[in-house]
Formats: C-alpha cells, structure tokens, sequence
C-alpha cells in the first residue's frame, strides 16, 4: 500500500478532529451583529504562559533551526496553480503573453510574473500540495492554524503566527512578535493571551496612528503615573473576585510603542513614496515594504502575516472580456512586484537568510480549459512558495500531471500529498520550535498539539527544502 | 478518546462531502464583482469572493468565545472549562472597581421571585443548583448600567446625584421609563436594529447606496419611534414590495439577500436564510439550504440532523413568487447608481429544481419532484396556490410561538452577554420543550441523551409568552428585563465563583463599551460636542450612535475619528462583526488620540466644558465633578486624597487637573459596563 493510501486509511480511521467537541456553534457568515455582551476572548487578559512542565514533546524531533523570522504570504481567494507556479501551457487557451520560459527546470509565465521569475534561484515550489476543503472561509482558516477549523481545539486554535511569538516572544521588547498587514479577518490568537494576538495594520504613509502625544513624551510619563496610580491599589487590595495581574497588556504594548519614539516606531511602519515605487506602489507592496522593515528594525516582530486577496478568478481569469474585472494580470502585478522586492530587499540586507517566507492560497483551481464564465473553479490540487532562511531555492519539489491535475511524483520523504499541517511543521521547523509540542494550558485541558498527531508522527516538516 | 462512536457527524471533509460542496459534477461556481460605482464617491469596488456556505471565517473568533465558556450546551463544563473568559474578564474589571461605601443606597432582594416573570425563574433555578445570588447593584451601578444598556450613553452628573439622593421606592422603575421614553434610545435602538437587519451601504454582494441606507434606517427609527409592534415590523420587511428602496426603506431588508453570481434560487435560499436567522434564531437553515442535515449536523443540531434539502427548500419556496429584485438607474444612462425594486409574480412557477450553476450545489429533480411548494417546516402549513406566499410566510413565522423565542433570546443575551439559548442563532428546535425532552444519545457523551438546549427552558417560554401577551412591544420587554432583580444584580461576587454558574445569570457579567457608546461618553462627559458633516444624503450628527451607518464621519477639526471609532471594532455589518476585543491601537488612541486630548486640555476649550468648569471650581469640588461625570461615581477617600495631593501645588494645579481627567477616560471602568 502507498504511502497516500496509508496516509487516507489514517484519516478515515480518525477523522479531523479526532474527539468531537459537544454542541460547538455553527456560525454563518451572514451573523454580522453582535449579540454576546461579555465574553472577549481573552483580549484584555493576562494568562498564564505553560512552564516547562506544562509541554511534552516527542523524542527525535529535529527542527532546522535555520529562521529568527517568519512572513506568511496569504493570497486569499485562492489563486490559479496552473497559470502561475506549476504554469501548464494549453494551445488557445494559455495567453501567448505569459511568455512560458524555461528557468532551471521550471516553467515560469515570464510574461506575467517576470521579476518573480528572476528570483527564482532563491524560490523552492512545492507543487504536490492538497487542500483539505474548497470552502473559501473554511480553508482560509485551516491554513492559518495548520488544523481542521470544525475541530476540538480548532476551535481555540491559535494563528501559527501566536504560536511563534508564544514560543519566540522576549519580554520588553518593543514591537509585537506578530504583525498582521492588510489581514483584518486574519485569525486571531485563539486561546493564547493577548500580548500573542496579531497586531493588525493597515499600511500607512505615516504609520501607526497615535504613538505619540501632542504634549510630549514627558506628558505622557505623567499620566502613566496617575493611571496606575489609581488603578493598581484598587486591583491588589479587591475584596471582589480574584485580582488578576495586569489586564492592560495592551497598554503595556502602547506605551513601549510610544516610549520608543514615534518616529522610530513610524520609520518602521511608514514609507516614503519613493519605496513604495519600489514596491509597485500598491497597498500589497507597502505592506511588503513594511514587513521588510519592522525585521530589519529587529525590535521583536518574529512572524509577519500579509494577505493579498483577490485570485477567485471564476470569470474571465485572463482580462479579456469586457468590462474586466479582477483577473491574472491586475492580481499578478502587485504581487510581482510586491514580493520581487521584498525579496530582494530582504537579501541585500542580510535578512534573507534567517527570514523564512512561505506563499500559499488556501486551494488551487481547476486545470484545462476555463469554464463557459471564462474562469477557473475550486480545485484541491495546489501550490506552496517558500525562500529564505537556507531554503535551497531554483527547483521545484514534487510534480503534477500535464496538465496539473494531480499530484505524480510527491517528491518528499513522506510519499504523500503535503498539506497545510505540514507547511505549519516547516514553519515551527525552520524557527528552531519543536512541532511535536503539545501544551497542557489548554482550557479544555486536552492538550493543544502544535501540529495534529504529532505523536503518531502523521504531519511533518518538508526537510527536502533544505536538502 | 478516539470514540468511535464520536465519529457520527465529524467535520472531516471527505471526497463524499467535497463532492457535495461542489454538487453534480460541472458545476460551475460563479463569482461576480459588485457594480462599480465611482460616481457614489465609495471608491472602486473591491475583489469579492462569492456568497458560499462558510462554517468559518470571519466569524472565527466569536467560536473561540463561545467555545470557552464556563459551560456548554446549557449544561455546566464544569471542570471542562475552569477558565472562562467571561468570568475572568468579570473578575478583573470588578478588581478594578472601589469597594462600595458603607451606607450606599442598593436595590433590593427582598422577595427577589416575585418581582416578574424572570426573577420567578431565575432565583428557583438558583435555589435549585444551591447556588447564591451576587450582591444588589448600588445605585451608581445601576444607573450607569441601565443607562448605557438602553440609551447607549452614560448618566450626567445631576442624574447621578440626583437618582443616589431620590428616596421613592419605586426610583428605578421611573427611572426605566424615562430612558426608554427617551430620543436616545431611539438612537440606541435603531443602531442594535440597523446591525440586526444588516443595513450598510454597501456590502459583498449588493450595493444599496446612502440613499438605500438612509431609507432603511429612517424605516426603523420611525418604527421604533411610534412603537410599532416587533411582528408588525417582521410582517412588513417579509413581504415589501415596491418600487423605490430609498423611499420605501423596509425593501432593503431582503434586497439584503441578493446573492450574484448564480440563479434566482441562490437569491430565495438566501433570502430565507436571513429570514430564518433574524426572526426564528435558526441559523442552520443556511446549511440545510446546501444538503441534508445528516451527515453535517448530527452533533450540532438534533433538529437539523433530521431536517432535509428538500425541505429547506420548502422554506425557500415561500420567496419563489418574488423574482429577483430590480434596480433602476437614478439617472437615465447610469447605471452605475440605482435603486431596488421588489415585486411578486403570483403566477410564477414554484421553487424550480434546475440548477447546476451558482453558489450552491445544484438542484435537481428528486424522483418526480421537479418544483417544491412552500411548507413552512414547522406546521406543515402550506399557501393556496396563487395567494401571496411572503404574507403567508409572514403570517406563519408570526404567529409560530419560535418567533417570540428567538426574540426574547436575542434580546436577552444583548442584555446579559449569554443568551438562554446560545448562541442565540443556535436554536435546536427539537430540544426546547422542557415536557417533551429528546430521547436520542448525545453524540458527546452517548450515555446520555441529548440535553435540552436552554439553560432555563421554562424562563425562555414563560418570557416569549410575556412577550406574545404585550403583542411583541420590545419596551416592554426591555421593561421587564430592566426592571428584574435578576438584571440588577451586581457584578461583583461575595464568595469564590464558579464559570459554570453564568448559565445561572447568577451575577452580572461585564461587557464593553460599543465603539459608538466610548465615543459618546467622552463627547457628553467633556461638554465639547462635535458636529461630524457626512454630505447632503446622510446629513450631520453629533453622537456616534445617530450614524446611519458605521461609516467614514469627515471630522473636519477633531482629526480621524473614523479612525478612533474602528479601532474599537464597530464592524461593517457585513464580514466584520461588532467585536469586544482589546487592541494596542486602542490603548493608543484613548491615551493620544486628538479627539481625547482636544478635551482633556485648558487650552483647548478654556471657557466651557467640564474641564473649564472644573478648573474654576475648589480642587475636591473639582475632583467629584471629573469622577461624576466621567466614571458616574463619587471618588473613594483614596482616590481623592492622591488627586489633591497632586493639586496642590498651585504651579501645576491645571496641569494635574487635565493629568486626572486625561487618567479618568484611562481607566478600566471607563470602557465597560458593569
């Protein structure tokens, strides 16, 4: 039996979740009021972080260790495998304008992607990944806390960004360990507390709003005082209930922000129009500019998440019906010209090497010719960009049918389909965290696994990038 | 653990259920972008994704909250969940509240099961469990509550002082009837009711324009303001028709569900969809509108384990005399800015099964069932053919005693954070009847049988039947609400406290501010008042919760406050929803934000305002006047003695006068209600 089938065996005996979870709520998208009024998850608390004692691990787990920094590329929407990163060419129907071309064994739509496609030699495609589902809002999540969303704790789950700064966060350190650009539906920290919550921004000229006071910085030492001044006796001296620590972690995070300047803080997270031209001049692109230059102000941020939504091109996928509308070449520019020089940026500085960069749509899109709307549908078959961080880049991993239908040589160690829990592995993997963690400060106390069944050794790091 | 007994009804998406998302193979999901419209001054439309069945999204983190309460499915979790948020979140603003005065004024408990119909209720079930009821409130809590809670603004000074001071008995009953006799809580209301109907402008799928907005909101203020019976508003949002959106506001309530990209029956399904969430709390219409409830629901919903497509389509049925809503250029030759129609075809042909294209998986003939005939699922009741279905519909809905359940739940959990049924979109019908409790093993723990699904299902009976008895007068029913012991209770607990007894409403629990509600506050605590100009279609307003919408308020003097009110996640009525969740950007904005610091500064508004009246007062007149105002309470002896020790040094008196009110809007106690 192969290893797939071995692998679909797995899943059929234990389905995702393994346990079910008792009542948990449905919620539509269409629940747009809110109608709970307590109940934050979370935010404005404090908790307790697992000790030592609180995690177990599985013996022989080695992590590349190769990364200090993390950026998730989203490209939400989910965009087409075949014109793009496992580019199949079809007479009459491939636009003779995506200029196929020939890089080191890759097919690349030079046409389209042309400053992409001169960076290959630092890009490592994996092309024999699977989606588990073709539900835009479900898979979306799914690739963002590498699990089933409908699980047990997938319904606690946090982003894979609060796991590394969970793991990687330093105490003091002035910028959040996870920053969200244009992502303001991305998943949040789930379980974890606050200071683990993606800090989310959109991209602004002049940065983020509000970290300085138009009284000044000694003002503002004044104020601190009297706030404090009157809540804290309040808090340690409660008769009611238990006086938890600090539940302003986010007034903790405010005021390193401001104490650390607002210009420093604004040099950071603005641009100038000058790098923002450098960057394609689009909201992608300045959000690539400022997650280039958060790492490169190296004051905490270890896991940057961007989503560039956009790619579910189920009509006119090419932009040649009129009116157009969103199509291949208005979705292709911004981001060659978005992550083209974020990835040069990034390697001029030196950063490059311990940044791991991964780029994935949540599925991919059906092959051969477009349907009668001129699009591509949903489609599991798909793949995943990685570079940096020692990622031996110019090849692509594993290979597809002729036309991209399937996966035909899996092309790593595991001989099966990769899917999102394993590009969650490779993310903890080149981080130096151990994927195989499970933490006992869950508050179902179940034991929330980093990466599902890690101890039946079911998901893991695709090692075959470094090889 | 690995139970396989647990496996009934998992959310592993197999090839089987893939097959069904994507239905009869060449089905083609059509995606379509909304119109673009320049012209309106909204800014080129955005890239949308098509309507889709969507377990998760957006809506992700409202399943992390209600994932980690103190109890699930009515039943304790105790010790499944020892650390609920909504407790621990409690407990920390309650640890940050001064110990109550000796002497102070508190409601009463005396007799607490014979006030109303709630109490009756709540204090047996209390009694039951052995479990003890939080303190009274005070009355600076109570007036401070029930003020945000049913206006939406905080009390002024002299109504603090003045309601701590009135010895009347019945002071708290009066006091209810004066907010809810008040401007203000039309504004509130029409605020909760324009998120509860989705009124925006623009959303994925449609656009309705400020016109189209304004329309819809003047429709239920005006409701809302002449006291217009709740099914009387259902009725008439359910079967609108006419020609003119703008004019005729209640058309925008099922323009709503236009869904593009697909066939009419994507339009009905998600038509009736928003019927069955809004007015029967039945969420899961939308699934069963895909496929049967076996084999996705089976450990989520009893109800709609057993509930088939077909007959959701039965439910879709009743819109299919209603074709899909027209729109009408403004002006002849653009096309780009229009307005709805909604008419009904009464000759049409019912719910076609004919599709193979669209956002949902196809339908087609069932054996000799080509088209579905409405059947309003729970009575079976069916419309002559060639009547009006959406006023049998209507009728139907109206008069099903759910309608009152889902209200009163909706209505409850907005006061009280946790509905009696939660999610209040939830509603398992086949687990509320406490004489008739299912008989069927709970997937969860196959021991037992599935539980019933209110954590008190005679109170939510007795409380819709209340509500059917007043013909669905929501005052009254927010009277009842207010005016129970059981939503006086305090925040605060004598005792260690279990998370498992929130189902209890044993105490009350916090909540935050809305973004509107913070805004407010320090626009009518400060006395400097804003006038925010949004153009000659949405007009100009002062208070944030008159916004017809949560939109782009142009503030001219006070900086971004579009800014300052999204920071504290208003939503947008559409794939953002309303959220109580802290943020760095909020911490930021209340301690640097123009719209704090331009009324927290002499220079700013020398002559008028609460500061500027301050100033000119003695410092310890000055101290309660900024506590009064600000936070509705007087200052305890410690507060006030570390504030006029700052005072006193006449060279930086103003200076530590601004520092305390800047400190005061700072404050934990500022931005939640307890």
């Amino acid at each position: 039996m192969s290893q797939q089938e071995k692998f679909n065996k797995f899943v059929e005996r234990y389905p995702h979740p393994h346990v079910t979870f008792f009542n948990r709520p449905h919620f539509t998208r269409r629940r747009f009021f809110e109608v709970v009024g307590a109940g934050v998850v979370g935010s404005y608390l404090v908790g307790k972080v697992s000790g030592a004692d609180d995690v177990s691990t599985q013996p022989g787990a080695a992590t590349q260790n190769k990364a200090k920094n993390c950026i998730f590329i989203l490209l939400a929407g989910a965009p087409s495998h075949v014109d793009t990163f496992d580019l199949k060419v079809l007479n009459g129907v491939t636009p003779s304008n995506f200029t196929p071309t020939m890089v080191n064994g890759i097919n690349w739509p030079m046409g389209l992607l042309p400053k992409i496609g001169g960076a290959l030699g630092d890009i490592c495609l994996v092309r024999s990944m699977h989606a588990w589902a073709l539900v835009h809002s479900l898979a979306q999540t799914w690739s963002q806390i590498g699990r089933n969303p409908a699980a047990a704790l997938g319904n606690i789950a946090p982003n894979i960004g609060s796991v590394v700064a969970i793991e990687k966060n330093v105490a003091g350190q002035v910028f959040p360990p996870f920053l969200a650009l244009n992502s303001p539906t991305a998943v949040g920290n789930g379980y974890f507390p606050a200071q683990y919550a993606p800090f989310k921004i959109i991209p602004s000229t002049a940065g983020i709003p509000n970290t300085g006071n138009p009284l000044g910085a000694q003002r503002l030492d004044d104020l601190w005082s009297r706030i404090h001044e009157l809540d804290d006796p309040l808090r340690t001296a409660s008769p009611y209930g238990q006086p938890l620590q600090d539940y302003d972690a986010f007034y903790n995070s405010a005021k390193s922000l401001i104490d650390y300047s607002k210009n420093k803080v604004n040099q950071a997270f603005g641009y100038s129009p000058t790098d923002s031209a450098r960057y394609g001049n689009t909201s992608f692109g300045n959000a690539c500019l400022i997650a280039k230059q958060v790492l490169a102000a190296d004051q905490g941020t270890r896991f940057i998440q961007i989503t560039l939504g956009g790619w579910d091109m189920h009509q006119d996928i090419y932009g040649q019906q009129n009116p157009r509308g969103n199509n291949l070449y208005t979705m292709g520019k911004p981001l060659d010209d978005g992550v083209s020089a974020l990835l040069s940026d990034l390697k001029s500085s030196g950063l490059l090497d311990q940044t791991l960069v991964v780029m994935v749509g949540e599925f991919g899109r059906t092959v051969g010719p477009v349907t009668a709307a001129g699009g591509r549908d949903h489609y599991l078959q798909q793949t995943a960009v990685f570079a940096g961080a020692g990622v031996h880049g110019g090849r692509a991993i594993g290979s597809t049918t002729s036309n991209g239908s399937d996966t035909v040589d899996f092309g790593w160690s595991r001989q099966r389909y990769v899917k999102p829990e394993d590009i969650e592995a490779t993310i903890y993997s080149a981080m130096g965290i151990d994927w195989t963690t499970i933490r006992k400060d869950d508050p179902f106390h179940r034991g929330f696994e980093y990466v599902p069944f890690s101890e039946q050794d079911i998901y893991g790091p695709i090692n075959e990038l470094w090889g | 653990m690995k139970d396989r007994r647990l496996r009934v009804g998992e959310n592993m998406v197999t090839k089987r259920s893939i097959a069904l998302l994507l239905g009869i193979s060449g089905l083609t999901l059509i995606g379509v972008l909304a119109s673009d419209d320049d012209a309106s001054g909204l800014g080129p439309a955005l890239p949308v994704e098509h309507a889709e069945c969507t377990f998760f999204g957006p809506n992700h983190d409202n399943i992390v909250k209600a994932a980690s309460r103190g109890f699930v499915g009515g039943q304790p979790a105790s010790p499944m969940a020892q650390n609920s948020t909504a407790t621990m979140l409690t407990e920390a603003v309650v640890a940050a509240l001064p110990p109550v005065p000796p002497g102070t004024r508190t409601g009463s408990l005396i007799d607490p099961a014979t006030t109303n119909t709630i109490d009756r209720y709540i204090f047996q079930a209390m009694a039951t469990a052995n479990v003890s009821a939080a303190p009274p409130t005070t009355d600076y809590e109570f007036i401070r509550r029930v003020t945000l809670d049913l206006t939406g603004r905080i009390p002024t000074a002299s109504q603090v002082t003045s309601f701590v001071a009135d010895t009347a008995p019945d002071k708290r009953s009066k006091y209810i009837e004066g907010l809810l006799a008040s401007s203000q809580w039309v504004d509130k209301w029409t605020n909760y009711f324009g998120d509860f109907f989705q009124n925006n402008s623009r959303n994925t799928q449609i656009v309705r324009f400020p016109d189209g907005v304004v329309g819809f909101n003047s429709y239920i203020r005006n409701s809302l303001t002449s006291g217009k019976p709740y099914d009387q508003i259902a009725r008439e949002m359910i079967t609108a028709a006419g020609s003119n959106s703008y004019t005729q506001g209640e058309l925008n309530y099922l323009v709503g569900g236009v869904v593009t990209g697909g066939p009419v029956q994507d339009i009905w399904d998600q038509q009736m969809a928003n019927i069955a969430t809004t007015f029967l709390g039945l969420s899961n219409l939308n699934c069963l509108e895909c496929h049967n409830g076996r084999g996705h629901l089976d450990s989520l919903n009893l109800w709609g384990a057993q509930t088939t497509r077909m007959q959701a389509w039965g439910m879709a049925s009743f819109l299919s005399h209603t074709p899909s809503p027209g729109r009408t250029p403004v002006t002849q030759g653009n096309n780009n800015i229009y307005y709805w129609s909604v008419t009904d075809n009464l000759r049409a042909a019912d719910y076609f099964l004919n599709t193979l294209t669209g956002n949902r998986p196809a339908r087609q003939p069932v054996g000799k069932v080509t088209n579905v005939a409405p059947t309003y699922m729970f009575g079976g009741q069916s419309p002559a053919p060639g009547s009006n279905y959406r006023a049998a519909l209507a009728q139907d809905i109206t008069a099903d005693f759910q309608f009152a359940r889902a209200a009163v739940n909706y209505m409850w959990a907005q006061f009280f954070g946790l509905g009696i049924v939660d999610p209040p979109d939830q509603f398992d019908p086949a687990r509320l009847d406490p004489s008739n409790p299912p008989e069927i093993p709970w997937p969860a723990d196959p021991s037992q049988p599935w539980p019933l699904q209110p954590s008190n299902p005679q109170l939510l009976n007795a409380l819709a039947q209340d509500f059917v008895n007043s013909k669905f007068d929501l005052k009254a029913l927010m009277r009842e609400i207010a005016n129970s012991k059981t939503y006086q209770l305090s925040s605060r607990y004598n005792g260690t406290w279990d998370p498992s007894w929130e189902s209890l409403f044993a105490r009350k629990m916090v909540r935050r501010l809305w973004s509107e509600e913070i805004h407010d506050a320090i626009t009518q605590s400060s006395g400097i008042v804003p006038t925010y100009n949004m153009g000659a279609v949405y007009g100009s307003v002062s208070w944030a919760m008159q916004l017809p919408e949560p939109l782009s308020t142009p503030d001219g003097a006070n900086g971004a406050i579009n800014n300052f009110l999204n920071a504290f996640l208003r939503g947008n009525r559409d794939d953002q929803i309303r959220h109580q969740d802290g943020s760095i950007s909020q911490a930021l904005d209340l301690l640097n934000d123009n719209f704090v610091m331009n009324r927290v500064q002499l220079a700013k508004a020398p002559r008028s305002g609460l500061l500027a009246t301050a100033a000119a007062m003695p410092n310890d007149q000055a101290v309660n006047a900024l506590f009064l105002n600000v936070l509705s309470r007087y200052p305890t002896n410690a507060e006030m003695s570390a504030a006029m020790g700052h005072l006193g040094n006449t060279a930086t008196r103003n200076q530590e006068l601004e520092n305390l009110m800047w400190s005061l809007y700072n404050k934990v106690d500022f931005i939640f209600n307890y």
